[in-house]
């Protein structure tokens, strides 16, 4: 059984190259990738080689400052830059329309800035080419073109019939004709994998991590399971289609309802039924739980007059110049606290209504294969929402703890009287600043990139699923002839 | 005799399904694209009436705080400018997703304030929005090929073309006959949109209005001529279907999408990562200097500023942090400068590379016309720029004097909405479309002379 399976594979593959059309479609789609994968590297090199240049001067410049006043160095802040993740040369994801870079102060949540979106003219609004989009978009186009008439060019030769008397049954055909458009496709696919762990290696300067290798494998992975799925499909619709042409004009509507159509419609649906706030809205829902809650620029307010109050009880003297530490200080530590814990949890509450717009595209994936590898492969490349919701994270809690680090140095180091207008500031020693240890981004674990992704994967596999069951059961319905 | 001729033909074309589910398609999509389109308008409209109301409170609050101190109000208080949606942005959102439409500013210095975002989900802008520029732009083509691919091979499989070629020496008429009905009906679709769209998002009757339908016309009828061309090679149905999607694939896709990566890899712009640094270390290296360093300098800048005297001897003064500030801003001039250069040669290169793509041209075209393009945005940035400086020279004198708020007029500041100075034209987008456009149906018709003979 599986030898004849195995011969009408070998049969497909053998005729599909022997079609000139689609030998040099194929190699032009494998060109181009290779295309695709070299710029795409490029890219990675040249824009990951600007952020770290910057990085190591923003850390050399924050070295290099003199002695001065902590609260100043606390001003003066840092930069961070968003690192791209070495698999990421292979899909894009959302890199090109998050920012780059942060500028963490204190008292001050900022945004992330400069996305390379923001530097286009309305181009972006077709794409970028990458890997991951040739894979994704065009590969299932032409397994399109190559399977469409896979059954029904047998059945309008009559071939189908002959076939079926000499004792081939349809399973054997279905599954057969499958494994031949997934082995055309697998020999682009295959050269390309080994091209792509090559560039990978030379990025990781030939280390590789475990846990980037097993991304890599994951992806070739799904990658294989969506080209399976996309096969098994073609050759079904070619199998129930009354002409090659209805399976051709089926085939390629649905390429255009799912790839192209699908993916704006849920998200603009998802952004309609989860409306998130606006910047100002944001900021000013933050602003008034700081003034709830205790403010402290504020001279009156109350929350501070209780700490005073209970510190000057605590240390027996009449004035917060007594204190034996620096009283500013304390009280801005105490303001951090307050206003870093609001905002957080405002963000978090953002996030989580981002998370609630995307969910529509991510639960689509039962309804459209598409959506759900390509949730999978911005996952496993380290370019997708959660990435940079964590670098967000890691880059806020850098910047509480830098903001802390100069209170800390200010209640410290700091004398707790004020020198007169015309004298010189209080300052402490530069080499206090090498205590704050510089900014580094840490990817997740690929075992939480799964938990993350569970959906997008399950839906994934719900398709594997189906095209089994479908090539298994499906014999039933169709017409011989 | 010929008119009832068009009749059948109509009467044919409309007796099919497909003819009807591809029509239905274009008017659903396009009446969600025009919802989905104007809700995204609508709700930056209602957040910048919303920022309007803030800016007056938010203005009282802080003189209620940091009242007693001018300096130190002015730290805190933001003045903000709006980039007011255009009537036509609804129509094509463009870059109103990735560009942020308010920017608020204090009079600190400015390079480090304007480049913030909008707090944006990124999976959004990435699957990009709907709106009726994208069903123009993809759809109606894809409309446009399953209604004519198999004009001529559907006769010529059905064996009816050689019937039809012994019975008559006009048979190619027949094909032009149905090939008009479907122009015609497609026609009639796309402008009827453009009068729904012109009705629910109140357009008014004018120029852009022509613009507007003249260049998605000639878009249109660039794909009718495409789609010609390949009926004029005489092949089979399933070829035409297949080249016509891969010329769609190249032409709305792949071309563009591999431009995209060119553009970013031939003009990568790290001045904008240099202009950040460059602003941060102006301003901040500025207090462990003498204040000689910050001060000749801004004196130079303004030296209108110059009859306000300066307390030398005071450690600290508004005065002396505000021209810190200035500095920032002085010191990034000139990565700024070349952030511009790049992002105006980035544009150079896009307009050149457009002429010859009528998608990338039409889309580029459209997002001009509604103002949602990159240009309308760098014009947002230079009149903040303006409202700035304006801002800036107003209060100064107020702040080097130490006088009271009261006296200063910081209540009357409202929130100020940017209106684009000049409808622009987009004259060049419709001739490179038409010179495409003639260029393909001079192919054809040289296929089809060939053909005859």
């Amino acid at each position: 059984m599986s030898n004849r399976i195995s011969t009408i594979a070998k049969q497909t593959f053998k005729a599909a190259f022997n079609n000139r059309a689609t030998l040099s479609l194929t190699l032009l789609l494998g060109l181009s990738l290779c295309l695709a994968t070299y710029v795409g590297w490029q890219n990675f090199k040249m824009q990951n080689n600007q952020r770290l240049h910057y990085k190591a001067l923003v850390r050399a410049q924050w070295l290099a400052k003199p002695d001065k006043h902590p609260h100043r160095m606390a001003h003066y802040g840092y930069l961070a830059f968003r690192e791209k993740h070495e698999l990421s040369f292979f899909d894009f994801g959302i890199e090109s329309f998050a920012g780059v870079s942060i500028f963490l102060e204190a008292h001050k949540q900022n945004t992330v800035n400069f996305s390379e979106a923001g530097f286009t003219n309305g181009m972006l609004s077709f794409g970028e080419i990458s890997v991951a989009m040739v894979l994704q978009l065009l590969v299932p186009l032409l397994i399109f073109f190559l399977g469409y008439n896979s059954i029904s060019a047998e059945r309008e030769s009559g071939t189908l019939k002959i076939l079926l008397c000499q004792d081939v049954s349809w399973k054997q055909l279905l599954w057969g004709k499958t494994i031949g458009i997934i082995s055309i496709c697998l020999s682009i696919f295959i050269p390309l994998i080994l091209l792509t762990i090559l560039l990978w290696a030379s990025l990781s300067h030939w280390q590789v991590s475990m846990d980037s290798a097993l991304r890599l494998l994951l992806l070739v992975l799904t990658y294989s399971v969506y080209f399976f799925i996309i096969s098994a499909i073609t050759v079904l619709v070619s199998a129930f289609a009354r002409s090659s042409k209805s399976a051709l004009i089926t085939l390629l509507a649905c390429w255009i309802f799912f790839m192209v159509i699908m993916p704006r419609i849920t998200q603009a649906v998802g952004v309609k039924i989860y409306p998130s706030p606006s910047k100002i809205e944001f900021a000013d829902a933050i602003a008034a739980e700081v003034h709830q809650q205790g403010d402290s620029h504020d001279p009156n307010d109350p929350h501070y007059t209780a700490i005073k109050d209970s510190l000057l009880k605590a240390y027996a003297v009449d004035d917060v110049k007594k204190l034996p530490f620096n009283y500013g200080g304390y009280i801005m530590a105490e303001g951090e606290k307050i206003t870093s814990k609001i905002y957080s949890k405002h963000q978090s509450e953002l996030n989580k209504i981002f998370e609630k717009q995307n969910s529509i595209t991510t639960v689509t994936g039962f309804l459209n294969p598409y959506l759900s590898l390509k949730n999978i492969s911005m996952a496993l490349t380290a370019s997708d929402f959660n990435t940079f919701v964590d670098f967000q994270h890691q880059a806020e809690t850098y910047r509480y703890q830098l903001a802390q680090k100069m209170n800390k140095l200010q209640i410290e180091k700091i004398s707790n009287i004020a020198p007169g207008e015309e004298e010189k500031p209080l300052a402490i020693s530069k080499t206090n600043w090498a205590e704050q240890p510089d900014f580094n981004y840490h990817f997740k674990k690929l075992g939480a990139v799964m938990a993350n992704g569970l959906l997008a994967l399950s839906a994934l596999a719900f398709w594997l699923f189906v095209a089994v069951i479908l090539l298994q059961c499906s014999p039933k319905w169709i017409k011989t002839i | 005799m010929k008119k009832s001729r068009y009749h059948l033909e109509f009467k044919l074309f409309f007796r099919s399904s497909s003819s009807w589910i591809g029509i239905i398609i274009l008017l659903i999509t396009g009446m969600a694209g025009l919802y989905f389109g104007k809700t995204f308008i609508a709700k930056q409209q209602a957040v910048i009436e919303k920022a309007a109301t803030l800016q007056k409170k938010n203005t009282l609050n802080n003189i209620d705080h940091f009242g007693k101190d001018i300096g130190l109000l002015f730290f805190h208080n933001k003045f903000t400018l709006a980039n007011a949606p255009q009537n036509w942005a609804p129509f094509a959102n463009g870059q109103r997703d990735i560009n942020p439409y308010l920017i608020s500013v204090t009079m600190l210095g400015l390079e480090g304030q304007l480049y913030d975002t909008d707090i944006n989900n990124p999976v959004s802008l990435l699957l990009g929005n709907m709106d009726l520029s994208f069903v123009y732009i993809f759809l109606f083509p894809l409309v446009i090929i399953a209604f004519t691919y198999n004009l001529l091979s559907e006769q010529q499989e059905s064996g009816i073309w050689s019937l039809l070629r012994a019975q008559t020496n006009q048979s190619f008429q027949v094909i032009w006959q149905k090939f008009l009905v479907r122009a015609v009906v497609i026609f009639a679709v796309a402008l009827l949109l453009l009068f729904i769209a012109m009705l629910y998002l109140e357009l008014p009757q004018d120029l852009t209005l022509v613009s507007v339908a003249v260049l998605i016309i000639l878009y249109l009828t660039f794909w009718f001529a495409i789609s010609i061309f390949f009926i004029s090679l005489g092949k089979s149905s399933n070829f035409n279907a297949s080249a016509l999607i891969a010329v769609w694939v190249l032409l709305c896709i792949v071309i563009p999408a591999s431009f995209n990566l060119f553009l970013s890899r031939t003009y990568p712009i790290p001045e904008a990562l240099q202009n950040v640094i460059n602003q941060r270390e102006g301003y901040h290296e500025k207090w462990d200097m003498a204040k000689d360093v910050t001060m000749k300098p801004f004196f130079k800048h303004y030296p209108q500023l110059k009859k306000y005297p300066f307390p030398e001897k005071k450690t600290f003064s508004w005065y002396w942090y505000y021209a810190m500030q200035q500095m920032g801003d002085d010191q990034a001039a000139a990565s700024r400068l070349a952030v511009e250069k790049k992002l105006a040669s980035r544009q150079y290169f896009t307009n050149v590379f457009a002429f010859f793509f009528p998608t990338i041209q039409t889309q580029l075209g459209v997002n001009k016309m509604a103002g949602s393009d990159l240009d309308t945005h760098l014009g947002f940035q230079q009149a903040v720029r303006k409202y700035h400086e304006q801002i800036r020279l107003h209060f100064y004198p107020a702040i080097f004097l130490n006088q009271s708020v009261n006296d200063t007029d910081i209540k009357d500041y409202k929130l100020e909405k940017y209106n684009r100075q000049e409808v622009p034209t987009i004259w060049i987008n419709m001739l490179s479309v038409s010179v495409i456009t003639i260029m393909v149906i001079g192919a054809t018709v040289f296929n089809l002379k060939r053909f005859n003979y």
